[in-house]
């Protein structure tokens, strides 16, 4: 799944480090999040829309032919 | 980290020497012996080694991390971490997947060695028991879930 991650922490200005803190997991899961290499569980995917006071829709796109993506 | 869990880990480790002590002494007195006796001192000895070094291990760590909130913050936050925990479990899962495929190999080979039946079936049943865990485990989670 694809996301705007990146673009959005860079946007507002955070670091990695702070957005993981602020999240409380570690900075290798942001870094793997903005890869796309993580699709977070929808626990995190709602922590990280609530965090930048978004909507999921705005920060992760789902793309038909990867609905079957398990990972 | 509260102190006395550092107290308890200290506790162990002392109890985990004693019993390492205690398998060296008998080594010695019990030189030549037949039964139980053969084999006890070599268990206490590897057991009191064990249960010594990883509370010890786990006493340190949790002294250093008692002066370094900070750190222990760091350390919780890595535990509880979605992604290290879904590659901890992908990792079991890939180590349970090799582990049928070579213990089933080494059952086949320790029976072309000729190995003694009661080997054989005792290892059979070590193998049947992580294959029903599976099948256990499989079950309990799709009711969960």
């Amino acid at each position: 799944m694809k996301n705007r991650l990146e673009e959005i922490r860079k946007q507002n200005d955070i670091r990695q480090e702070d957005l993981a803190a602020a999240l409380e997991v570690s900075r290798q899961t942001i870094g793997s999040l903005e890869n796309g290499r993580y699709n977070p569980s929808i626990i995190l995917a709602f922590k990280i829309a609530k965090y930048f006071g978004m909507s999921i829709n705005e920060i992760f796109i789902y793309e038909e032919e990867q609905g079957n993506e398990t990972e | 980290m509260k102190q006395n869990k550092i107290g308890r880990y200290v506790f162990l480790s002392v109890i985990g020497f004693v019993i390492f002590g205690a398998g060296l002494v008998l080594i010695k007195l019990l030189p030549e012996t037949d039964g139980i006796l053969k084999t006890l001192p070599d268990i206490c000895v590897g057991l009191g080694a064990g249960i010594f070094g990883g509370n010890l291990g786990t006493a340190i760590k949790n002294k250093t991390v008692l002066k370094n909130p900070q750190a222990a913050k760091q350390i919780e936050v890595e535990q509880k971490d979605e992604r290290n925990q879904a590659i901890g479990n992908m990792a079991k899962a890939r180590a349970y997947d090799l582990l049928i495929y070579v213990y089933a190999a080494m059952l086949l080979a320790f029976n072309f060695m000729q190995v003694d039946m009661y080997v054989i079936l005792t290892l059979v049943a070590v193998y049947l028991f992580f294959v029903f865990a599976n099948v256990y485990f499989l079950t309990k989670y799709h009711k969960e879930m």
